[in-house]
């Protein structure tokens, strides 16, 4: 018993020690990220190097938005998760309702083909894909990113969406057609409410995928009609000669959207991204 | 596969009525343009040279590098990303903390940051005159004089290593995280009833209780990390010297040549890398579908 008595506050101190030691790790970069931003250019190149600006300044993110190609970037960016969204919705709650819903030969067989999408190396299906995109006359539109992208969404979302319907119980969709309603009415009326807010979530996953993406967007897209924000962040450096105040500046602007959409929708992410592949 | 599926899927035995395979298909038509045509493509242009390109890229003098590189990088980043995340989801999972739910979303941050920015600040962080790492290990003492993080061809790999298990950490912290919510407390309580101390529970009931989880993280992680491009190309395009070229980067750099021939080898490679961790991606994920439905 003494020996435990003894042992307690080690393991306090010693937990949150290395929960401290793990917070640095994660956290320090984008701290420098942050503080970076806001320096002026003279700080920035001062060496011994401080964490902390000396002077506060706004001119960095001035030069984001009023100076560079970022906005279009970041506009682009936005109409290119839209369509992944909306496409990415439409495919995949038809194939994850009908993967819930119906027992059929070949089910399996066709969940793994869809699923298998994800190990598939983006970097293999590169050439191809570029030549398809191109064939279609679509190489540098917004379009033409958007259906690349699809290769990425369509297999993680349908495992998503699969796995939120068969959560709900198919007595409710029974009952709405033993009351008189088609098949269809009950899944518009009964099934599609219910996973709305799962459905939503889906989509902002599908939008965050395309918000990320450097590969293909940097391949199919060349001139500011379509280059998505990832790629611009990359062409700040010979834009300006490696402006680092503004390229960090950029780069805080690229991440706050996703913070803040991932604390918003945590709990769906969590439940979507793990609810496939971990069982208690 | 798939006209076969659709064949006996319409006839065969269903548990209601309806059209699953009509469903099915609008993801199924995309899967095949998307994945499958340019898998059939990479083959048939392969084999259609006649392996040249086969030839070309492993005569090539920088393919023993390459290959090494790949190694040492993938498993350096799946073993950091594991025994951090794993770190992490334990420490989270302890009682004696509080606001959990406040540290775990501030760990989750490298993950939902895009890859590029997570390669530019870290390019920035890593910077050997200007890096805050440098100075910060200068005052600390532990380093005389500031280290070549990106551009010594001795160390970049760890380097950028480094960054990829600050990226993919959180995830094995999530799911991890989850996995350990569904140990039954009394395993825990019997457990210690028998006198078993902390690295016992560990050993013995936390590890092989979360065992799938184990091999899906392992399994994601090295797919994730054989297949990852953004960052090493934003960090060193590869360089200096090559030092820390994978293929995928092998395989960009013959793309922005136009050497078609060579893009196929690589990706032909690739393939049948991805093709090993398909096969047990699908065995694992298989015994999770048939215990699902």
């Amino acid at each position: 018993m003494k020996n435990r008595a003894l042992a307690r506050p080690f393991a306090v101190i010693g937990v949150w020690f290395i929960l401290a030691l793990i917070l640095v790790w994660s956290l320090a970069p984008v701290v420098v990220m942050v503080f970076t931003s806001f320096k002026p250019r003279d700080e920035i190149f001062q060496v011994p190097t401080r964490l902390l600006p000396d002077v506060w300044t706004w001119d960095n993110f001035v030069t984001v938005f009023t100076a560079s190609n970022m906005p279009g970037a970041l506009l682009n960016s936005i109409v290119v998760g839209l369509l992944v969204a909306a496409a990415t919705l439409i495919f995949c709650f038809s194939a994850g309702y009908a993967l819930a819903r119906f027992k059929f030969r070949g089910a399996r067989p066709m969940a793994l083909f869809i699923l298998l999408g994800q190990v598939v190396p983006l970097t293999v299906v590169l050439l191809p894909l570029y030549q398809i995109v191109s064939s279609m006359q679509l190489l540098d539109t917004t379009i033409g990113l958007a259906f690349a992208h699809l290769a990425i969404t369509v297999p993680l979302v349908t495992w998503m969406v699969r796995n939120q319907i068969a959560a709900i119980p198919v007595d409710l969709e029974e009952a709405a057609q033993i009351d008189g309603g088609s098949r269809f009415d009950a899944v518009t009326y009964i099934t599609l409410p219910i996973c709305a807010p799962g459905l939503v979530a889906a989509g902002m996953f599908a939008f965050l995928q395309s918000w990320h993406e450097f590969l293909f967007a940097s391949v199919m897209t060349s001139s500011t009609a379509a280059r998505t924000a990832p790629v611009a962040l990359t062409e700040f450096a010979n834009e300006f000669s490696v402006d680092w105040g503004a390229t960090m500046a950029a780069s805080v602007v690229l991440t706050v959207p996703l913070v803040i959409a991932f604390i918003a929708l945590q709990r769906y992410f969590v439940g979507g991204l793990t609810g496939g592949a971990v069982k208690g | 596969m798939s006209t076969q599926s659709i064949i006996t899927g319409t006839t065969g035995a269903r548990r209601r009525s309806g059209r699953p395979v009509a469903l099915m298909l609008p993801a199924l038509v995309l899967t095949v343009v998307l994945m499958v045509v340019p898998i059939g493509t990479t083959i048939v242009r392969v084999i259609a040279d006649g392996g040249e390109g086969l030839v070309r890229l492993f005569a090539a003098p920088n393919i023993g590098p390459v290959m090494w590189n790949t190694l040492v990088w993938t498993v350096g980043s799946v073993i950091g990303g594991i025994v951090i995340g794993y770190l992490g989801a334990l420490v989270l999972q302890s009682k004696h903390l509080r606001l959990v739910g406040l540290w775990r979303g501030l760990v989750m941050i490298p993950w939902i940051i895009p890859g590029v920015v997570a390669a530019t600040v870290w390019r920035w962080t890593l910077s050997t005159d200007y890096g805050i790492l440098n100075q910060t290990l200068l005052d600390v003492g532990l380093i005389d004089s500031p280290v070549r993080w990106l551009s010594n061809p001795d160390i970049v790999l760890i380097a950028v290593a480094l960054i990829q298990i600050w990226v993919t950490a959180p995830f094995v912290m999530l799911m991890v995280s989850a996995a350990l919510t569904g140990i039954p407390e009394e395993r825990y309580e019997a457990a210690r009833l028998d006198g078993a101390g902390s690295a016992t529970i560990l050993w013995h009931i936390i590890l092989p209780a979360i065992r799938t989880t184990t091999g899906i993280c392992i399994l994601t992680l090295a797919i994730w990390a054989l297949n990852s491009f953004t960052i090493i190309y934003v960090t060193t395009s590869g360089g200096p010297a090559g030092a820390s070229t994978i293929l995928p980067i092998l395989l960009y750099q013959a793309f922005q040549q136009g050497d078609q021939t060579l893009v196929y080898a690589v990706a032909f490679v690739q393939l049948i890398i991805g093709a090993v961790f398909a096969v047990l991606f699908a065995r694992t994920m298989r015994t999770d579908i048939e215990e699902q439905s």
